[in-house]
Order: structure tokens, then sequence, then C-alpha cells
């Protein structure tokens, strides 16, 4: 009897729920101006907006802010129309910042703790792509201190360090069938950390306009020592040996342009144009510790183009307490036709914004944002063959609470 | 003040709990029946159509058969029930060497090596199956039955045990009303197909094959009905379509693609320098020498020198050649395989002509007669090459290619899944219908028990 061989090609998932979700879930005002935020100098959100517009602000701030997401996926495969849908768990990315600088110092001083995703896709348990994906899990963290300096009246520079750190889990059906009926299992977990930093230059050349030009660096998120765990019948175990897994992904640089407008001190507009360099995204590498015939190295070929995002936004002050806001934002996706797989089933596509800001007393406001996104897309992925449409609406309503001072 | 925040508040959050929940809309496109009535439709093939597998005919494969299958996609364009002459759950099955079906299980070879094998799962198959008429719930969709040729199709009489062995199908005898009387084909017709599918010709040829062209004979191409195959076929076609019925037929794989037929290498011999060297000295005489690593095997020819010679690269050892006299009994090198576990150069030039010879009827029927065409061959080749479906990676490796069951011959329920799909392609094309393929990841591979 021959040895029982397996073309296992573990094709696994990308780990970048970042791009499709990564819908900027910073400041409660610039998401609900579409994340829009580059050009202006509003609050301690500028950190991760634009660290060259923090020495702008008026005041030293500490804000704390959370944004569930909560994101309803569905696939309906082509050939047999059979509708699976995720199980649309609801993550939680928070953001903290705070700035501090002496009132007429030209340098000010800042640190952001936030979550630049925070995501889980996890699809129903019988679905038809289960061999490809069952759960995605992937959290990380970014702290970020930063420092900001004003050269003169109409220019800021700033710029800050990145500490990454986060966890990466991932499940898939293994195709070999047990006497109870059930499917293997394998089970990816690992833990990543990466560097990177954030710097923008902030131009005001007169009370109406203002520029911004942000460059956020690539953070690159290793996995060094993670652990692959397989479940599958005994009599094949030694073809599946459990034991460290490491890869690589870096989440890509981002460059934006952002213009902000002022015509009046109730009404502000924020323009923002980013390119999201994904295009260094060509194949995701795992490499297992222990290799067998079945379970070898995998190479999968993702070839990513960039994606470009634009954002408007606007903020009207309805009277002393109350400012509104709405937003539009448009993203050209970064996955080419024929890479698309149910771990990020991305696709060019608007999101929609509002919120509304409230003075609770001279120190203390309260921002609340909704975005809305809704995607569609319909791909046979060259890899798996998974053939169907892909549709996804995601809600995240927002909160923050800020105190200035 | 305070009352109105409050009360904007619990409005706005409100109407967000709302709004998140909407879940995207579903849009699967509604089934069209297209040109078709599949309220009545009748199967017609052999062991694979009647939902034969792992050697043997039993429950779980019967409910997995192809178009079983098909027949539940049917429901969503109108179709009816489809009936099958079931075995009980419980039972071994039955093969047709009266065995039990097989599982995977821990086989101990002759050099004490234990490895995971198809085994039989009882030392016998169940009689039980053969002695027991089910004719009283039918009549059946599934007028299929393991061992069936296109020249029995239409012979009367084909479940009369009264005619001895080897002239009535016993698997036929238990499922017709009148086992003295009926055909495959007059049972079909008595229920008024209004759809069939016809998979039928492999057996012609696939009997004569596994027994390694020393059992059975190939129908011949052309010859007078139940002699002949395009002139029984065209008989079992004429009639199927005489009342208007539309219906699907397929055509027959090569056995290239078959794992029964490919698993063992033709150079399995693989000998150390000495043991060449041996061989060598002994077979010196017939003009055969060995060296050191694979050789190809020592097998029975009554036209060569001796009665034997060295196996050609495109020749083939069957999979029932027994694993232990291969390894311990010097079968292959100090003795010869014996003829009927070999596929000569000319047996199989046989077997490929005759196989292209029916795919070549068959297609012109289809044709002629306007039916839908399952191009099971094309299909079969591009297993034997390696297919991904939905993430998985499938071909027709033995046991381990996911699509072949323990016989290397039969299929596995994804085997089938996706060879019912093949099926409802075609007619989907053809009859401008729309009826969903299967999503062939609900049905497994070959099982590991352990």
């Amino acid at each position: 009897m021959k040895k029982v061989a397996f073309l296992f090609i573990i094709a696994l998932p990308s780990l970048l729920k970042a791009q499709g979700f990564q819908v900027s879930l910073q400041g409660q005002k610039q998401q609900a101006m579409a994340g829009a935020g580059a050009g202006l100098a509003q609050d301690g959100a500028s950190l991760f907006y634009n660290p060259g517009a923090v020495s702008f602000l008026k005041q030293n701030s500490i804000s704390l802010g959370v944004t569930p997401v909560i994101s309803h996926g569905q696939y309906t495969d082509g050939p047999s129309s059979v509708v699976s849908e995720t199980k649309s768990p609801v993550s939680y990315p928070f953001t903290g910042y705070a700035v501090l600088g002496n009132k007429n110092s030209k340098l000010k001083y800042g640190f952001a703790a936030y979550t630049p995703f925070g995501s889980t896709i996890d699809w129903q348990n019988d679905w038809t792509g289960r061999f490809v994906i069952n759960h995605l899990q992937l959290f990380a963290v970014y702290l970020q201190p930063t420092v900001s300096y004003k050269i003169s009246e109409k220019l800021g520079i700033g710029g800050g360090f990145i500490y990454s750190t986060g966890k990466v889990n991932l499940q898939r059906d293994i195709p070999v069938s047990n006497s109870e009926g059930g499917y293997g299992k394998a089970e990816l977990d690992g833990r990543t950390s990466g560097y990177g930093f954030n710097a923008g230059i902030y131009y005001k050349p007169s009370s109406i306009f203002s520029l911004g030009l942000t460059y956020h660096s690539k953070v690159d998120m290793d996995v060094k020592k993670g652990k692959a765990s397989f479940t599958v019948p005994a009599s094949l175990e030694a073809s599946f040996p459990s034991g460290n897994f490491s890869t690589s992904i870096s989440l890509p640089k981002i460059i934006t342009f952002g213009i902000g407008i002022t015509p009046t001190s109730k009404l502000s507009i924020a323009l923002d144009a980013s390119v999201v360099g994904w295009n260094t995204f060509d194949t995701l590498r795992f490499d297992y510790e222990k290799n067998t015939s079945e379970l070898a190295d995998t190479k999968s070929p993702r070839n990513y183009k960039n994606a470009y995002a634009y954002r408007l936004g606007t903020q009207y002050t309805l009277n002393k307490k109350v400012d509104v806001r709405i937003g539009i934002k448009y993203l050209v996706s970064p996955i080419k036709d024929g890479y698309v797989s149910p771990d990020v089933p991305d696709a060019t596509h608007f999101n929609y914004s509002a919120g509304v800001g409230y003075k609770l007393s001279s120190r203390l406001t309260a921002d609340a944002s909704f975005t809305f996104q809704r995607m569609k897309r319909s791909d046979t992925n060259f890899e798996s063959q998974l053939s169907g449409t892909y549709k996804t609406n995601i809600y995240m309503p927002g909160f923050s609470l800020n105190y200035n001072f | 003040m305070k009352t109105k925040l409050f009360k904007a508040t619990l409005y706005a959050g409100t109407a967000v709990l709302f709004l998140s929940s909407c879940k995207p809309e579903v849009d699967a496109p509604k089934p069209l029946k297209g040109s078709i009535d599949v309220t009545k439709y009748i199967s017609i093939g052999n062991s694979i159509t009647a939902g034969y597998a792992d050697n043997a005919l039993y429950y779980d494969a019967q409910i997995v058969s192809y178009p079983n299958l098909i027949a539940q996609q049917f429901k969503m364009i109108g179709g009816g029930n489809f009936i099958q002459p079931l075995v009980p759950p419980a039972s071994v099955g039955i093969g047709s060497a009266l065995n039990a079906r097989y599982v995977l299980g821990l086989k101990t070879d002759c050099a004490g090596n234990t490895s995971l094998a198809p085994v039989y799962s009882a030392a016998y198959g169940d009689l039980n199956i053969f002695g027991t008429s089910v004719a009283a719930n039918g009549p059946f969709n599934n007028m299929s039955v393991p061992g069936l040729k296109t020249t029995t199709t239409i012979y009367p009489g084909y479940g009369d045990y009264t005619r001895g062995v080897g002239n009535f199908n016993p698997f036929f005898t238990r499922m017709t009303t009148q086992p003295q009387s009926a055909s495959i084909l007059s049972d079909a017709m008595a229920q008024n197909p209004t759809f069939f599918s016809l998979s039928i010709g492999n057996d012609d040829v696939m009997s004569y094959a596994l027994a390694g062209a020393a059992a059975d004979v190939i129908t011949p191409s052309e010859g007078p009905i139940g002699y002949g195959f395009s002139e029984s076929f065209d008989l079992i076609v004429n009639t199927l379509t005489a009342a208007g019925a539309k219906g699907v037929i397929a055509n027959i794989p090569n056995i290239n693609s078959i794992p029964y037929f490919t698993t063992i290498p033709y150079n399995g011999l693989v000998l150390d320098e000495a043991n060449a060297a041996g061989l060598s000295a002994a077979y010196a005489q017939l003009g055969i020498s060995f060296h050191a690593g694979a050789n190809g095997f020592i097998i029975e020819d009554g036209t060569a020198p001796g009665g034997l010679r060295q196996i050609k690269p495109e020749e083939m050892v069957l999979l029932s050649t027994p694993q232990d006299s291969l390894k311990c009994a010097g079968w292959g090198s100090l003795k010869p395989i014996p003829d009927q576990y070999v596929l000569t150069e000319d047996e199989a030039a046989q077997i490929n002509e005759a196989v292209s010879a029916y795919n070549t009827k068959i297609k012109l029927v289809a044709d002629a007669k306007g039916l839908a065409f399952a191009d099971v061959n094309t299909f079969m080749n591009r297993v034997r090459t390696g297919i991904i479906y939905n993430g998985i990676s499938m071909n027709a490796q033995f046991v381990s290619g996911g699509v072949f069951s323990l016989d290397g011959v039969h299929l596995t329920p994804i085997g089938n899944a996706l060879l019912a799909n093949e099926f409802i392609k075609a007619i989907n094309s053809r009859y401008g219908s729309s009826i969903p393929q299967i999503d062939a990841t609900k049905y497994k591979g070959v099982i590991f028990p352990f």
C-alpha cells in the first residue's frame, strides 16, 4: 500500500482585513467626515491624521473613543446558488489620544494608542468555502509617541514612532473526513509585533485654507513563532504535524494629501486623497517548521495593486453646543479580479458617514459618528476556484469623550 | 434640556442599532426549468449510477448516487421523488464477488509492516440483499444495476435466476416485479419518464478490463441488437425518446483516468544491485536483464517465449493484484504476474479502441436526438490531471485523491457530487434551464476511521 499522500495546499489568506476594514476609525469628528483630516487641525486625532497639525491645536486634550464594527458578510456561491453568511461578530476598535504642551510653546507632545484595524470574520460552520477560511481574527494595537513642532505661524511638522503589537488567529477545515462525519481542522495562532512611523507636514497659508501631507510608513507584522495545530484522524497525524509557523505581513505605507477649507468659523470642509501602497504585496508565504510531503510551505500569489481613497467631509456649527458633520468616501480596492477571497471580500466602494458633536461643558465634549459601508463583488478566485458573489454591510457607530484643558 | 439630550441620544441609539442589524439582501437567482419537464426522472446506468462504491452496493453510497443528487436539484424545478432500490442502512453491502464493502483499515502485510489500506468491513457481503426483493418499494427511478451493459439493458428476463449464474443479474432480480420477463428498459418505460439520464457502455468494456482481459468480452461496437453496442444503444435511446421525453446521455471514461489501472506502476520492481544481478542471471536465457532501481515487472504472456516477458511501459498492472504476492512471493520477479492482473499493450489497445468507438457513437446519438451530452470522459481526464474545487485539491490518486472510492473505480460522495454537476451543466446548456449545481463541499471523500 502506497503511503497516503495529500495534496494539501494551505492557501492561507492574506490577513488583509486591514484593507477592507481599515476605514480609519480614528477620531469621531474625522470619522463623521469620511475620515478626512490630513488638512485640518481639529483635535487630538491629528496625532493619527497629521502629526504636523498637532502643533496647531489650540488646547491640550485627552480623548477616548470606541467604534464598534458590526459587519454582516454574505457569499452566494455562483454554481450552486447556496448562500452562506458570516456570524457577524462585533469588534471594538478603540482610540486614545493625549496632546500636551505649554500653551505658547511651539512644541507639542502627544501619545496615541489605537487599533488600526480590529476585525473578526467568522463564516457559518458548514459554509462552502470552509476549506479556504472559517475564521480569521486580527487584532493589533499601535502605540505612537509623537512630537510636533510649529516652525512658523504657517507651517508645522510632526512625527511619531509606531510600535505595533497584535495577534492573529486563523482557522479552516482540511478536506479529510473522519468516521464521525467531520473534517480535519487547521488553526494558526500567533502574536505579531512590528515598527513604523507616522509623519506629516501642515501648512496654513491663510485663515481659510490649510494643507496637509502625511506619510504613514509600512508596518511589518511578523509572526515569528506562531502555533500551527492540525486536528486530523490519528492515521494522518504524521502528515500534518502540529508545530511552529512563521509569516510576515506588511501593512502598507499610506501617503495622504489633504486640503482644509474654513470659509467661516462655522463651516469647515476637508478633502483628502490617499494612495495605499499595496502593490508591494505580491505573495503571502507561510513557513512551517515541520514540513511533510503533505504540508509544504506555501506561497500564495496576491499581486495586489495600489489602493486609492478619496474622502470629502464637512462640519457645520449649529449653535454654541452642537456641531454636525457628514462625509463620503470612495475607495478603489487593491485586489485584482481573480484574487478576491472570503477572508477579504474587498471591493471598490463608497462609504457614508455622519456625526454630531456636543459640548457638555467648557472642557468636556462628546462626539458620535455613524459610518455605513456596503460592498458587493463577484469573482472567481484562481487559487481556490471559489466562484461567487460577496456582499458585505458594515456599520460603524462610534463615540468619544474629549477633555480639553 | 437634559431630557431633550437624553431623548435624542436614545432615539439615535435605537436608530443605529436598528440600522446596524441589516444584512445584505439575498439575491440568488431563481432556478429555471427551461424546456424540460423533470416530474418523472428515470436514470439508467451501471454500477456508478446505481450508487456502488468501495466495491459494494451499500446504503450510504446509494444515497449519494449521482442521479439521486441530480434529482435533489431537480426538485427546485418541479422534480418529483426519486426512489431507489435501497439496501438496509446498516448492511455491509454486497459486491460482485459477494464481498462486503471496503473501509480503510490497518493491514499487516507479509513482511510484517502494518499500514492503512482498504479492507473488507466484513468477511462476507450481505447475501440478504440478493435474497430479499425490494420490488414492492418500487417502481424505481434509479433503474441502474452493477454490471449492466448496453446489450443487457434490453434483455428480457434479466432478473431470472433460473437462467443460472452469468445469465441474470441478481441486482435486478431484487428490484423488479417481473424477474422472468422484464428488462431494465421495459421497467423504466413502464413509468413513462418525462426526463432520463443514460450512462451506459462502461461495463461493455469495463468488465473485460477489470478482469485483466482474462474474462468476459468487449461488446463489439457494431452488431445485431443485443449483441453490438451501436444498434443496442440506438434502440435504448429511441425507446426512451419515443414519447417525447428529453434527457442527458453520458460518454464513458478512458481507463487511463481510473486508479484501478494506474496505481501500481509498471516498473514497481525495485531492486538492489545484488538482486538485480541474480535476476539477470536467472533470466539470461530469455534475454531479460535487470538493474539496480526500478524495473519493469515480469508478466505472463502466452505468446512470449517461455510464456513470460518483461512488461512494457504502456502496459498496466491492476489494483486487484495481491500485494503480498508482489512483495513476498516473488510475483513480477521470480514468477510472472498472472494474466488476469495485467493489461498488455494489445489488450489495452482493444479497450481504448472500444471506448473511443462507443464515445463517438454516443456523441453522434446525442447530437442527432438533440439530447444533452455529459462529457464524463473529459471530466475524468480533468480529475486525472488534478482539479481544485472551492479550495479542495483533488485528483485521481488512489485513496488520497479524494474522488475515487476504495475500489479505485467507483466514486466517493464528493466524486459523485462533482459528476452530478457535469450532468447538470450539460442539461442547463442544452435545455436553457438554470438548475443550481450541487455544493460538493457538503460531500465527503475517503473516510479515515482513525
